[in-house]
Formats: C-alpha cells, sequence, structure tokens
C-alpha cells in the first residue's frame, strides 16, 4: 500500500511538473529576412506581443545590408547597420542577429543554408518565419529558398553535423507580400498590433539609414520632404507604414477567424502570416498555443 | 525705344524656338528596348516582328542573348560554332533593321543565375539605359531560358541601386520587365497583357530567322527528325520557315488584340506576337503601355 501511495505520488508530481512546463516554457521563434530591417517591418508587431508575453524572439538578418544606401556602402555601412538593428532589437524586447553576407548577393548556397539550420536549431525553434520566394527583391526570394531548405533538414543529424538537430520540424510561416504569382500570399493567420503599433514603428525609426534616408531616395523622394524631428519622423513613419487599413474580404475573414468577438471595423494594425508547406502541419488549436495573443485584444 | 522692342522681339524669339525645340525633344524622345534570350535565335523567334516595327519607327532595339550558342549543333561546336552564330545574330540584327545583338561568352546549355551573370546583365540594362527589358519566362522548356529568366528578374530593381556593379551607373528608375510568350502552364500559363500585330512586319521576322541557318535549317530540323525535309532549293525555303515557325493566334492573345487595336482590326491581325508584365519592374498603366508600345492602335 505504502509503496502503491508512493508511486502514485511520484505519478502525480510527474504529471504535474510536465503541465507546468507546457504552461510555463516560453516559445521559441525565429524571423529571418534578407536585411536588417525586413522582419521588423513585416513582424515587428507581432515579435513585440511575443516578448511580452515573455516568449523569446530572435531576428536574423542574412545579409549585412552593405548595398542599401544610395551615397555610404561596404563594411561602413554594415557597420552602422548591425547597430541600428541592436536598437531596433531592444525596442521590441528581442535579440537581433546580423550575418555577413553581402547584400544584393544573396544566393541559397549550402553555406548560407547551413547558416539557415544552424541558427534555427541553437534558437530551438517553435516557430520560424520566413519570406516568400517571390518577393520583389532577390534577395528575398533567395533568403525564402534558404529558409524553405532548412525545413525538414533541422531534423536530420547528419546534416552540419556541428549542431545537435532539433527534435522535430518546427512551424515555418511566410512573412506577406504583395505578389500574385505564382498564386497570391495566403492569409493563414491574422494577429491584431493595435496595443503595439507605436512599438513597431519606433523599431522601424531605429533603422535610421533606411526608412529616412535609402528608402525615401528609391521612391525618389527630396530629402527636404524628409521631417526632421524625432517625433514628426515617428509620425511620418507611422503615416507611410501603418496608416488605417481598409480592410477587404480576406483580410475580415482571417481576421475574424482568430478574432470572432471583434468587429475588424475596430481593428486598426494587423500582421498576416502563411503557413508553409514543408514545416509542421498545425492545428488550429495549435496554433492558438503558438500565437497565445490570438482571440485578445 | 527700338533698341528695346528690338529686345523684346528677340528674347521671344529666342524663348518660342526653345519651347519648340523642348516639345520636339519629347515628342521625338526614342525609347530604349532591351530583349535578353538564352541563344542566339531566341529573341528574334519571340519578338522579331515587334522589333521590325519599334525599328521602323526610328526606336532604339537590341538583343542580347546571354550564352554564345556553341552547344547548339549536331556536328559543329565550341568556339567555331560560337564564331558563326554570332555572325548569324549580325545579319538577322540587320535584316530587322535593330541597333545590336550583343552575343555574351556563356557557354551554351551551362548557364547558371550566378553572381557574375546577373552583374553582366546589370550592366547591359544600363548601358542600354532601358525603358523596357524583356526575356523569358523562368518556366520555359530549356534551362538556359528558365535561367535566364532567373538573371533578368534578378536584374530588377538591382539595377537602381548605386552599391551594385558600381562601375556602371545606376538607372534613374526600375523599368518596365515583360515575358516572352510560352506555352507551358505550370505553375501558371502565360499571360498576354499586352498584343502586337506584326502582320505587316511577319517577313522581316522570317528574313531574321532565315539568318540563323544553323538554327532553322540544320540543329532545329535535326532535333525534330525533319533534316530531311528542309528544302535544298533557297526559294523553297521560306515556305518551310513559315509552315514551322508562323505561330497561330490563340484565343487568350485574341482577346488581348482586340483589346488594344479594337475589335475588328483585331479579329484580322494575321501575325501577332504577345508579352506578359512582370511583377518586378515597373508596374505600367494602360496609357503607360500605349506609351511603350506605339505601334499599338489606341483607338479602342
Amino acid at each position: 500500500m505504502k509503496r502503491i501511495i508512493i508511486v502514485l505520488l511520484l505519478l502525480s508530481t510527474g504529471v504535474f511538473t510536465n503541465a507546468q512546463n507546457r504552461q510555463n516554457k516560453p516559445l521559441k521563434i525565429i524571423a529571418i529576412g534578407a536585411h536588417p530591417d525586413d522582419c521588423d517591418a513585416k513582424f515587428g508587431g507581432t515579435a513585440a506581443l511575443f516578448a511580452k508575453m515573455g516568449h523569446k524572439v530572435k531576428f536574423v538578418s542574412l545579409t549585412n545590408g552593405d548595398a542599401g544606401h544610395q551615397s555610404e556602402g561596404g563594411g561602413a555601412l554594415g557597420k552602422r547597420r548591425r547597430a541600428e538593428a541592436q536598437r531596433a532589437g531592444e525596442i521590441l524586447g528581442i535579440t537581433y542577429d546580423v550575418l555577413d553576407n553581402h547584400d544584393a548577393e544573396l544566393i541559397p548556397t549550402l553555406q548560407v543554408r547551413h547558416q539557415v539550420i544552424r541558427k534555427i536549431r541553437e534558437w530551438d525553434a517553435d516557430i520560424v518565419l520566413g519570406l516568400r520566394p517571390n518577393d520583389y527583391h532577390p534577395d528575398h526570394r533567395n533568403a525564402g529558398v534558404a529558409v524553405q531548405d532548412a525545413a525538414y533538414l533541422v531534423i536530420v543529424p547528419n546534416v552540419t553535423p556541428d549542431t545537435p538537430p532539433l527534435k522535430k520540424n518546427p512551424v515555418f510561416l511566410y512573412m506577406r507580400d504583395r505578389f500574385q504569382k505564382p498564386y497570391p500570399f495566403s492569409k493563414d493567420i491574422a494577429v491584431i498590433i493595435d496595443d503595439v503599433v507605436d512599438q513597431k514603428i519606433e523599431a522601424l525609426a531605429a533603422h535610421d539609414s533606411q526608412m529616412f534616408e535609402w528608402g525615401p531616395w528609391t521612391n525618389g523622394m527630396k530629402e527636404s520632404e524628409i521631417p526632421k524631428g524625432d517625433d514628426e519622423r515617428l509620425a511620418w513613419l507611422k503615416k507611410r507604414y501603418a496608416s488605417q487599413k481598409n480592410w477587404n474580404k480576406s483580410d475580415t475573414d482571417a481576421i475574424k477567424k482568430w478574432y470572432p468577438n471583434l468587429d475588424p471595423a475596430n481593428v486598426n494594425h494587423v500582421e498576416f502570416f502563411e503557413i508553409c508547406e514543408y514545416g509542421k502541419q498545425p492545428s488550429e488549436e495549435e496554433i492558438k498555443q503558438m500565437f497565445p495573443m490570438l482571440g485578445k485584444k | 525705344m527700338t533698341r528695346k522692342v528690338f529686345l523684346y522681339l528677340l528674347m521671344s524669339v529666342i524663348l518660342l524656338s526653345n519651347v519648340e525645340i523642348k516639345a520636339q525633344n519629347s515628342i521625338e524622345k526614342k525609347l530604349n528596348i532591351i530583349v535578353f534570350g538564352a541563344h542566339p535565335d531566341d529573341c528574334d523567334n519571340k519578338i522579331g516582328g515587334t522589333a521590325a516595327l519599334f525599328a521602323e519607327m526610328g526606336h532604339h532595339v537590341k538583343f542580347v542573348s546571354v550564352t554564345n550558342g556553341d552547344a547548339g549543333h549536331f556536328e559543329k561546336g565550341g568556339g567555331a560554332l560560337a564564331k558563326i552564330r554570332r555572325a548569324e545574330a549580325n545579319l538577322a540584327a540587320k535584316r530587322l533593321g535593330i541597333d545590336a545583338y550583343t552575343v555574351l561568352d556563356n557557354h551554351d546549355a551551362e548557364l547558371f543565375p550566378t553572381l557574375d551573370v546577373r552583374h553582366q546583365i546589370i550592366r547591359e540594362i544600363r548601358n542600354w539605359n532601358a525603358d523596357v527589358v524583356i526575356t523569358h519566362r523562368p518556366v520555359d522548356y530549356h534551362p538556359d531560358h528558365r535561367y535566364t529568366g532567373v538573371l533578368v528578374q534578378d536584374a530588377a530593381y538591382l539595377v537602381i541601386v548605386p552599391n551594385v556593379t558600381p562601375d556602371t551607373p545606376p538607372l534613374e528608375k526600375n523599368p518596365v520587365f515583360l515575358y516572352l510568350q510560352d506555352h507551358f502552364q505550370k505553375p501558371y500559363s502565360f499571360k498576354p497583357d499586352i498584343a502586337v500585330d506584326i502582320t505587316q512586319s511577319f517577313n522581316k521576322k522570317m528574313d531574321a530567322l532565315d539568318a540563323h541557318k544553323s538554327q532553322f535549317y540544320e540543329w532545329l530540323p535535326w532535333t525534330s527528325g525533319k533534316l530531311s525535309m528542309v528544302p535544298k532549293e533557297i526559294d523553297k525555303r521560306r515556305e518551310f520557315l513559315i509552315s514551322i515557325w508562323s505561330r497561330s493566334i490563340s484565343p487568350k492573345v485574341r482577346k488581348s488584340l482586340n483589346k488594344w487595336y479594337g475589335n475588328e482590326r483585331g479579329q484580322a491581325v494575321k501575325h501577332a506576337e504577345s508579352f506578359e508584365i512582370c511583377e518586378y519592374g515597373k508596374q505600367p498603366t494602360d496609357e503607360e503601355i500605349l506609351k511603350l508600345f506605339p505601334m499599338l492602335n489606341s483607338k479602342r
């Protein structure tokens, strides 16, 4: 009898500890973009929400961004952009790695694939976010391919054996783009980021060289059109990157699916994600566990 | 007083003539079109008729073959074949009336979308100061065609970035990028956003194909087991060319012709070439397309 009680006690604590673990273990999320600022623009709000809830988020830029300026370049620009990324990471409450591959020269080689595999394994990722392989910049497309190519291989011990494999294939998601071919982005998951939109804009503003110099230059904007003061700049950026949306049907469908109690008309800022076919295919229940902010505003 | 009047008159004459010159310029601004094919003869076959029309209107057309075609024969090859094909390309350009036909020295059947080839293409586009860039879709049947499509896509946007191939000044704006027609259905079928009536320049196009003798009378018939069908007599060769290389007009292309030329002329078109707008370059409005393809009839 005594023995049975001990066994029962052991069992119950065991069960208890497991449940605890599942509840308290923070989620590990890794977002992989081509340039320092890509993840911020497409996932910054959701990342801030994860971080606020105590989950661990890492952004990785596969290139150092050393071509992204009209008058600066090379190592000097790479250094500036790495510092900007660090600042953006602090604002969002996440970590930010900038790899040293050259900007505008990213090719999905084995070496880059292995860099991606190591990053995903070292982060012990539950969720991996990447770009679709049909975004506008060749680096974006190639970054998308490199991340897709890491899906599945992250569990294969003989691949980059210097870094222990993951026990299970994570969920792979795509960040949003506007391209229609060969098929348009599918809004599988919608996250309302109204509460953290200012934090996201502040993180974007940390990428000074991009938001107030290179980006406007590529759009043919004059320097005089760009505000100088900090507050004016944030307001200007918010207008450009997070203007209030007129939701179309696919937007409202996605919002209603994940926030059934909310009227999409009262929602201002949303980030959308598409499920990649190459990672774990999550059920709706699993998505709710992996995105614990869903359903709550 | 007379001097004042004289000065006034002089000034107005100068001003007026200036205005006139400026107006002239904007009317006569010539378009720069550059077409990338994988092999010497690809551009001719897919856009030769439209290129001849551009050239007749005084616009500047350049064809670029990204490989030198040195694998495209059953008994010739290497540098010797490349030399023949470069000469054929030059003759074809002359017959079409286009400004230039550049044959790059990458090996045929070995093209990969590497950075060095991407940079060759960026330099070609910049040096031509292109308004329109046209190439294969990355889904065509030959790997060289597919990778040419990838390479040109990868040049879109980067042509405006000063830190990329800084030896050649960047373009001020991203050109319009278009795809040449193909019949492949996956992952999606070709979309004829623009269709050009080439009935009038069809003969010139056949003249250009005829210039690529090593291809249209030797290599291509050989690959389809039709070498014995090639006429020996020069004057019978035209009929042979037309029988194989005049493309029939699909319902989708006809619909596009009707859009750009009106139903009456659209229905009457005998020969056409069509193009799909690539998402990575400038996205033109219909008005802008009419400016970039001035042979299209705007009476809709």
